[in-house]
Formats: C-alpha cells, structure tokens, sequence
C-alpha cells in the first residue's frame, strides 16, 4: 500500500503547476485520463505518456511520478502476460500494459499536486453538500494527529509489555486491540471537542458561506488545458474516424 | 463602563449529574478587563465557561436557572451565530480547533461561516495574523506547527470574529514557560490595542495576576472569592481552595509570619518589586 499512497498524497510544492487552479489540474487529468482510453496504437499512448512526463518534470515531481510508474509496472507486466496469453497479439498486450500504467499516472498527477484546499473548492464546485465537503476536509486534516496518536499508544502499550510482533496471525491481530480502543476512545472525545469549537466559530450560521480562496482562469491554466484538449482530440479524431496513428 | 458580562443566579446541572455544576453564580464583569478564574478541577469552571458562550444551553441539555447577559442580551435568547461574533473561545487543546489545512484559512474559518465578503474577509485575516504575529506561517499546515504556534493560529481565528470578550480556557496548560508568558504578554497587549475583554482559566497565576484586573475563585460550583489578584492571593482562604500561590506571595507571607506584618502590608506581586524590598532590607 505504501507505494499507492506515495504516488497519490500532496505535498507541498512551488512550481507552475502546483499553482494551476484546481479545476483546470483535474480537467487536464481527466481529459489525459480519457486520452489513454481512447488511444488506439502504441505512437498514440507514447505521445500521451510523454505529454504526462513532460508536466511531471514542469510540476517538479517526475521522480515521484516515475516512482509510481516503476511499480505500477509490476502489474502493468501481468496484464502484458495475461493478454499475450489469450490474445497472442503483441501490439494489443503492450498497448495495454502501457495504458493501465497511463492511467495511474493520470490520476496521481492530480492528487500529488492538489491540496486538501483545492480538493475541497473542487468539492464545492461540484455542490456536495457543506458538511460532506467539511467531512472530508476534517478526515484529511486529522489523519497525521491520528498517526501521531497512534505512535503514542502504541509505545504506550509496549511499556506495559504489549508484544505486537509476537505469535500467530490471530495473535497478532487479538494485539491491536489494546491500540485500537484507545484510540477510538480518543477520537470520540476529540470529536466531541470539534463540535463545540465549530459551534463557537459559527459553523452553519449561513446557508452559503464565503470562501477565502478565490480561483481565476490564468494563461497558464488555459495553455495546459489546450494542450490536453490538443492530444485528445487526436485520440477521439483517430478512434472515430480513422485508423490509429501510428509511429511515422 | 458597562458590563459585557453579567451572570445573575445562574445554576446547571448535567443530565446525569446528582449535584449541580455551578450553583447560583454570580459575575459583572465591565468592559475591557482581564479577569483570571481560579479553581480546583471539577469546580465548575468550564462549565460556567461554556454558559458564556451559549454552549449551554444551545449544545448541551439540562437544568438551567438563572440568566447570562452577553453585552446586554440573554444567552438563553441569543442563537450561536450572534454569540459567536461577541463571545470568542480558545479551547484548552488548539489542536482540536483547527480545521483547515492552512493557517490563513483556519483564521478565515469562522468570518467563511458568517458569509463575510471575501474582500472584508482578507482584511480581517490579514490582521489577525498581523497581530499575533504569524503573518510568515499564513500558509503552513497545522502539522507543520508548533504547539505555541499553533495556540496563536487558534487565538487568531477568534480574534478575526472580532468578538468584545475572549474566553481563554486554560490556554498556557500545553505551553513551555516561555511562550506560556509570551501568550500573557499578547493578552495584556491585546487588551490594549482593541479593548477586548478577557475571561482566562488558569492555574499558573505567576503568570498572570501581574496582568489581570480581577481574581475569582470558585469551588464546588461557587463562587468562593473574589477581588483584586493582590487581595485574592493574600487572603488566607485562597489556599484552601486549590490556587497555586505564586512563590512571591508565599515570601511575603513566611516573612510576615516571621517579622509581625512588615512586609504583608506591601502586598507585592511580582518578583521585581519584591526584590526591591527586600534590597533596602539587606543593606
């Protein structure tokens, strides 16, 4: 799981991507992600793929992109195994191989560059409801207290002699009790604590509340949008009309 | 001036409690003071605290008598929406009242809630970041912050509602000693720069009886003492009900037992004066 989460958790960054309105870095994504569906041939997905790295370098986090490429590539080389096996035809298995890989990399893109912020004015845009969108908002925003809270029980309950690496698989899992009631116990209590420091900064006291963060179209939003827009009309142009492009 | 609190007869007892909380409490207090509220725990201090802020009775049930007045209007009447912009509270664990993921943001919280205009909005963040002085974190994730750093986002975020009256629950108890007075420091200058008034509970009195106007004690419920911090902390009961003497006063006192009331007749509460004394002695 660790390398999922690697490939699709935030981190601070500066660079001109990062500083993309939110809508535009998901539409990009979303319109590179349906790219790689629509892509018929390998040139195609190539192009796709070389389009993905390119931004990753601009975005300043090609080493953790192509980290998430080398181990979805473990999979992608089952899926290669499997269509050689039953289709025996080896443009189709490599296309793809290539494409669940694509596809991945389309999505991380947009987590590792988005922050919990952005991702929230992005729920908003959608008109969730104000306390889903703060649900999630809440969840992401406690989830390192929680690990540090974690650590502490965990060491907590070792010096009193917990032995959490010992005995058999039901063993082993009978041992997270001692950890894991604690730490419920915690969360409730803290969620009792949330409420009332909502209730005391006016949560809900208006139906519409105003936000801080104002998004605005820049150049730069517009340029990568039309440079996803670009590739995928030559994906939907050659899966409609014509024949795949293929390496000239 | 006039008052911004006033608690008239005010009694509460939990659903499931035996014995009331706080029993027929009794406070003024006017504008612009910073008033210290001393106690054992379970004395019913957060309680009272939380009649304040409209907590009680709007969030939790039970049996309520007895009025608070916020700035002239009854809690019991007012919605949390109004109480929120007059009634500010730093709860005891800054952790658990941020909720955002960037500092600037958390301060935004509470103004995005009351629908203030965006422009407005930037205004008042801006400042409250500029008053406590963490205008260099406005972009920092709260994990990214310091347990003192992080008291100060949460005190801005109450700040930025602007509210006439602050209440600070235990707010140096996770605090090192120095940025726990730096914290006293801030309240007494914050005082002066808009004229908020300030509840504080607080067991280091050390800290703060240089800067309060008013000591009140409670225990049981109710409410057992009350007065300057000099007369509070000399009066021979305050010990008695669990307040942590500060080491200057207990000096004062041990002399005083020694010498037949010199030095208890100064009364002197902070450190500095008290060596001054002493200095004249000594040569």
């Amino acid at each position: 799981m660790m390398w999922l989460s690697g490939g699709f958790i935030f981190r601070r960054g500066d660079s001109f991507y990062h500083r993309l309105d939110p809508r535009a870095k998901l539409l990009n994504s979303v319109l590179m992600f349906t790219t790689t569906l629509l892509a018929r041939s390998i040139f195609e997905m190539v192009l796709v793929i070389l389009f993905m790295v390119g931004l990753s370098a601009a975005a300043t986090v090609l080493k953790r992109v192509a980290r998430t490429m080398a181990f979805t590539a473990l999979f992608s080389g089952f899926i290669f195994v499997v269509n050689v096996l039953f289709t025996r035809d080896l443009e189709t298995s490599v296309l793809y191989a290539i494409r669940f890989i694509a596809i991945v990399v389309s999505t991380s893109i947009f987590f590792i560059t988005t922050s919990p912020d952005e991702l929230e004015q992005v729920m908003k845009m959608f008109r969730l409801p104000r306390d889903v969108v703060f649900a999630f908002v809440t969840a992401v925003r406690f989830i390192p207290v929680m690990m540090l809270d974690t650590i502490q029980i965990m060491d907590a309950q070792k010096s009193r002699g917990l032995e959490l690496e010992k005995g058999n698989l039901i063993r082993r899992v009978r041992n997270m009790i001692p950890i894991l009631i604690p730490l419920v116990v915690n969360s409730v209590m803290r969620s009792g604590e949330l409420a009332e420091a909502m209730e005391a900064r006016a949560y809900g006291a208006v139906p519409r509340p105003t936000s801080l963060l104002v998004y605005r179209a820049t150049r730069a939003d517009v340029g990568v949008v039309c440079a996803a827009v670009a590739l995928f009309a030559i994906a939907a142009y050659s899966f409609y009309f014509v024949v795949p492009v293929r390496f000239p | 001036m006039a008052d911004i609190l006033r608690v008239e007869g005010l009694s509460f007892r939990y659903p499931d409690s035996p014995k009331s909380a706080v029993s027929d409490f009794e406070l003024s207090i006017p504008e612009g003071e910073i008033v210290v509220l001393a106690g054992p725990s379970g004395c019913g201090k957060s309680t009272l605290l939380r009649a304040v802020n409209g907590l009680i009775p709007h969030m939790y049930g039970g049996e309520y008598s007895g009025d608070v007045l916020v700035a002239g209007s009854s809690v019991k009447s007012s919605n949390m929406r109004d109480l929120a912009q007059t009634v500010g509270f730093l709860f005891q664990n800054p952790e658990n009242q941020i909720f955002m993921f960037s500092v600037e943001r958390d301060v935004a919280f509470g103004l995005e809630n009351l629908g203030v205009p965006r422009e407005e909005m930037r205004a008042r963040v801006d400042e409250a970041l500029r008053l406590l002085r963490i205008g260099d974190l406005a972009q920092r994730a709260p994990h990214e912050l310091s347990d003192g750093q992080k008291q100060r986002v949460a005190l801005a975020g109450v700040l930025a509602m602007r509210p006439k009256l602050v209440i600070l629950d235990e707010p140096t108890s996770l605090l090192d000693p120095k940025t726990a007075s730096e914290l006293v420091a801030l309240v007494a200058k914050l005082r002066g720069e808009l004229g908020t008034t300030f509840v504080v509970v607080e067991h280091r009195l050390d800290l703060l009886v240089e800067v309060a106007d008013r000591l009140v004690v409670m225990d049981g419920g109710r409410k057992v003492l009350e007065g300057t911090p000099m007369d509070v902390l000399f009066d021979n009961e305050a010990e008695a009900h669990g307040v942590a003497i500060p080491a200057v006063a207990k000096v004062q006192r041990l002399l005083a037992e020694r010498e037949a009331g010199k030095a208890a007749a100064a009364k002197l509460l902070t450190p500095s004066a008290l060596a001054l004394a002493v200095e004249g002695r000594l040569t």
